[in-house]
């Protein structure tokens, strides 16, 4: 078993090998499993999530950047713009003081505007308002309508009446809230001297603060951006985010507009506007000419609103693409892991049926040891390498040598595991590189590959004898089983496997015949004599089928008249190749294998219809003695066959007569009796052959309902030395006392193998009932009996 | 702090109320004899400052006509047109209309100059002006 599985091994380290080595073809092997799908697809995915992502992020990035790009550059221009109209707005306004500060000056204050007016030098009404103030503060013309009497209680008024007159720069006053509408206005004022130099009062001009943030473009500001004008005292002259318009807030200058950034130089920064908290991207200028700067500022929210929105769009874009990704590659990758797992599966059952088969094929399903056809291999293979190691090996068959009886009384179970419990001790007393199978029924076989000496072989199986012989415990009992072991060896007893088997299988036979539980080795002899009963017993079971059986008749005869009274039927084989072959030569061949059965009921069928036939041709009634061995005596279909060859062929049951050796008298007498008791029950007669050989007695006799007895040829052969009776009274024969002894117990005594005239003479002078014997007829074939006959009936 | 112009509404509906008051009749615009006939859009136009080939002129902003005029043709109240205007000056792409006293210096400048434009009265009318849109 164990060098079973090494040669099933030696395959499978093969094939491992297989596999290219070295390093590249290691990371082949591994880049080889990247492209299984399971893996595949999960790093194809990250491989895609990640190109994805950064090309999202990467996307999400130019974009924020371009974005601000863009809000910078546009804030810058915006202010560029706005500071042109800013700058404008106020030289307008100033042009307007001058013009009229100029005219009043010149033409006295109550004329100046009206002739301005007249002239279209001032400013629409519907957004500004000039007036002409004087020295005291008394508001002396106005464009509008209405408007204060006095304003010398305001800080212009004051600042400008105390200022030096060569200072003629314009007065930007902080805003202030037109009590009336509530509205911001913006102030700018001039000084006006008179001729001396001395103060003659301020000229006005007033604007709505949201002027100065009328330019405000909610297209490119955003409802959140940011336009104002910041004097340089910190207070907003007028600041507006989307609708809003506000002004006076004081914010920290410096930090706003940075001083001296009058250049082109200063950055659009972004930061939280001071004023609002809003963030923005702000750029702001100092004006030369005026104490104001001008600010712009666009929202950063607003500005990259679009990149947020674009960006949110982006990332859930490649949010769902991941899901989507995600979910694709881990369907595909479960789907192909479940397949491949499946595959796995599906081959690894077929692997294992494939063993399952294989092991089914080469195992013995009861002990689980190799089968005749894997011992077969095992012995092919060993013999090979013992060939080629010049090595020898053995081959040990064994049989047990009651199993038969084992089986049948304690049944099938118990043999069964019987045959279990042998196999396991054959196993334990045997070395790893030994193999034991079991050929089938009660047969085992051994192989002893490594084979030192033929004596170690002999140690093996007494060793296994010994094994065997303790008690084994089968259904609760104990049982003693011998076994019988044939061994042959390699290279001596034969080259090839089947020779091997089949001499050690000779071997085993005899040992058997050599009284069992013993073992043999093989030689030529016991070949010899087995192959001759092997053939005989081949041939034995032909014949019948071929027709090579004949019968033979010897005639028995009346002693005092000499006529045929009766025929024994006698079998002959007419073997063709060995010619006719004698009864003890393969009648005990048959009785060994059965074959007698039906050999004998051929006999007796063949018999009674000869005698049919004779009865036919007219010949007078004879007797017709048929031979009964010990196995045909006891075969239990006996009665049943006789009765049926009968009634089959018309017999008469009387003038059959059925002779049984002598011993069937003393072993088992009660089944004889029995069947005897049959025999007589149809009326057939039954004759003791042989007899005398067995010294069966007198009282043994009486039992039995026999007809007649055939003494045995060694006593008429005594008595034709001479030594008849009456010349020798001194010197009792024994074939006169059987014939006494017969006649006293009324059974019909008859002489066979009388061969000469002094016996015959003898036994018609002893009244011996019947003789039979080459001195009258040796047996004849059926032609030459029927002459015989049909010359005894002419004779009359 | 800051006030926006919304909140400023209020106040011009109560000065439209109050000048609606005032108005008896239709106001009419009115140009030159050789004027046509124009829509109450083009005038609209040209009063927004959004169409410069006109002209326009105005009466004073205490005028209830002036007022109804801005109210029927632009639906827009004083506020507003001011705003109109005040972005058209700051951006540098206008002046508001010019202003004149009454009905009378308008026909005057009408009559003087083919591209002038103004609203009176219908009962101002006179052979002097000649009617390019009824405003009712």
């Amino acid at each position: 078993m164990n060098a079973a599985e090494n040669s099933f091994e030696d395959t499978s380290t093969m094939r491992a090998r297989m596999p290219p080595q070295g390093a590249g073809a290691l990371i082949l092997e591994r880049l080889g499993h990247v492209t299984d799908p399971h893996l595949l697809f999960p790093l194809l995915a990250v491989l895609i999530l990640i190109i994805l992502w950064a090309a999202t992020l990467h996307l999400i990035h130019v974009e924020r950047a371009g974005a601000q790009g863009t809000a910078q550059t546009s804030v810058r221009k915006l202010l560029d713009t706005y500071q042109a109209q800013v700058v404008r707005a106020l030289r307008e306004i100033d042009q307007t003081l001058k013009v009229v500060q100029f005219t009043a000056e010149t033409d006295g204050n109550q004329v100046a505007l009206p002739e301005l007016q007249d002239r279209s030098l001032l400013p629409p009404t519907l957004l500004f308002t000039v007036s002409v103030i004087d020295a005291r503060g008394a508001v002396v013309a106005s464009t509008a309508a209405v408007h204060p009497a006095t304003v010398n209680d305001t800080s212009y008024f004051a600042s400008l009446r105390d200022r030096p007159a060569a200072n003629q720069d314009i007065w930007v006053d902080p805003p202030h809230r037109e009590s009336k509408s509530g509205e911001w206005k913006l102030l700018f004022s001039r000084r006006m001297n008179a001729r001396d130099g001395s103060f003659a009062g301020v000229v006005t001009e007033t604007v709505d603060a949201a002027y100065f943030v009328s330019g405000y473009e909610p297209s490119m500001l955003g409802l959140e951006g940011v336009l104002g004008v910041l004097g340089t005292d910190g207070i907003f002259r007028a600041r507006r985010s989307g609708d809003a318009v506000s002004a006076g807030e004081t914010v920290d200058y410096a930090s706003v507009v940075h001083p001296g950034s009058g250049g082109e130089d200063l950055p659009v920064f972004l930061a939280a506007n001071p004023w609002d908290g809003v963030r923005r991207y702000t750029n702001s200028r100092e004006l030369y000419d005026f104490p104001l700067a001008v600010i712009v500022g666009v929202s950063e929210q607003e500005q990259l609103a679009t990149t947020s929105h674009d960006r949110r769009i982006y990332l859930e874009r490649a949010g769902l693409a991941s899901a989507v990704v995600i979910l694709l590659a881990a369907i595909l990758g479960r789907s192909s892991w479940q397949l491949l797992q499946s595959r796995r599966l599906a081959s690894a059952a077929k692997v294992e049926y494939a063993e399952r088969v294989e092991y089914l094929a080469y195992h013995d399903g009861l002990s689980g040891l190799p089968n005749r056809s894997l011992f077969s291999k095992i012995l092919t293979r060993s013999i090979k390498l013992s060939r080629r190691h010049q090595r020898r090996l053995a081959v040990l068959f064994l049989d047990l040598d009651r199993f038969k009886q084992i089986n049948d009384t304690l049944g099938h179970e118990a043999g069964d595991q019987l045959l279990q419990e042998v196999a396991r001790r054959l196993e334990s007393c045997l070395r790893d590189s030994d193999t034991v199978a079991r050929l089938g029924g009660d047969e085992f076989v051994v192989l002893l590959p490594e084979l030192g000496s033929g004596e170690y072989a002999a140690v093996v199986a007494q060793k296994i004898l010994t094994l065997l012989a303790e008690p084994f415990v089968l259904v609760g009992q104990e049982f003693r089983v011998t076994a019988s072991i044939g061994i042959c060896t390699y290279p001596e007893d034969g080259q090839d496997e089947q020779t091997l088997t089949k001499h050690a299988d000779i071997a085993m036979y005899q040992a058997k015949e050599e009284g069992k539980n013993n073992f043999q080795f093989y030689s030529e002899k016991l070949n010899a004599n087995s192959l001759e009963r092997l053939s005989l017993e081949s041939s034995l079971r032909h014949a019948l089928e071929r027709n090579e059986f004949l019968l033979y008749y010897q005639a028995k005869r009346d002693t005092a008249s000499g006529r045929i009274t009766g025929m024994e039927a006698l079998l002959r084989w007419e073997h063709p190749d060995l010619g006719i072959v004698a009864p003890m030569q393969f009648i005990p061949v048959a009785e060994e294998t059965g074959l007698i059965v039906p050999i004998g009921k051929w006999v007796l069928k063949t018999a009674c219809l000869q005698n049919v036939a004779w009865h036919n041709q007219g010949i007078p009634d004879l007797s017709m003695a048929v031979n009964l061995t010990a196995r045909q005596f006891s075969d239990e279909n006996l009665l049943a066959d006789i009765a049926g060859i009968l009634r089959e062929t018309g017999m008469q049951p009387s003038l059959l007569e059925l002779e049984i050796t002598e011993s069937l008298l003393i072993n088992d007498v009660n089944k004889t009796l029995r069947i005897m008791a049959g025999l007589k029950a149809m009326g057939i007669r039954i004759a003791v052959d042989d007899f005398g050989t067995c010294y069966s007695s007198l009282s043994t006799l009486r039992q039995f309902p026999l007809d007649a007895i055939k003494i045995d040829r060694s006593f008429i052969r005594d008595v034709s030395s001479a030594s008849i009776a009456h010349l020798h009274p001194e010197k009792p024969d024994l074939a006169d006392a059987i014939i006494a002894m017969g006649r006293s117990l009324s059974l019909t005594v008859v002489a066979q193998g009388v061969e000469t005239k002094e016996q015959a003479d003898y036994l018609r002078v002893h009244a011996c009932d019947e003789v039979q014997g080459f001195y009258y007829n040796k047996p004849l074939p059926t032609e030459q009996v029927t002459a015989l006959l049909q010359d005894q009936k002419g004779s009359g | 702090m800051s006030i926006s112009f919304p909140l400023r509404a209020s106040s011009a509906i109560l000065a439209l109320t109050i000048a609606s008051r005032v108005i008896a009749g239709d106001i009419v615009v009115v140009m030159g004899p050789s004027a046509t006939a124009m829509t109450r859009d083009q005038i609209a136009n040209i009063y927004l400052g959004r169409s410069t080939v006109l002209k326009p002129v105005d009466l004073p902003e205490s005028s209830a006509v002036r007022a109804a005029f801005y109210k029927k043709v632009t639906n827009r109240d004083a506020d507003q047109i001011k705003t109109v205007w005040s972005r058209l000056t700051f951006t540098g792409q206008g002046q508001p209309p010019k202003v004149l006293p009454d009905a009378a210096a308008i026909k005057k400048v009408l009559a003087a100059d083919p591209k002038a434009i103004g609203y009176i009265e219908k009962s101002e009318v006179d052979a002097t002006v000649k009617i390019v849109l009824t405003v009712d």
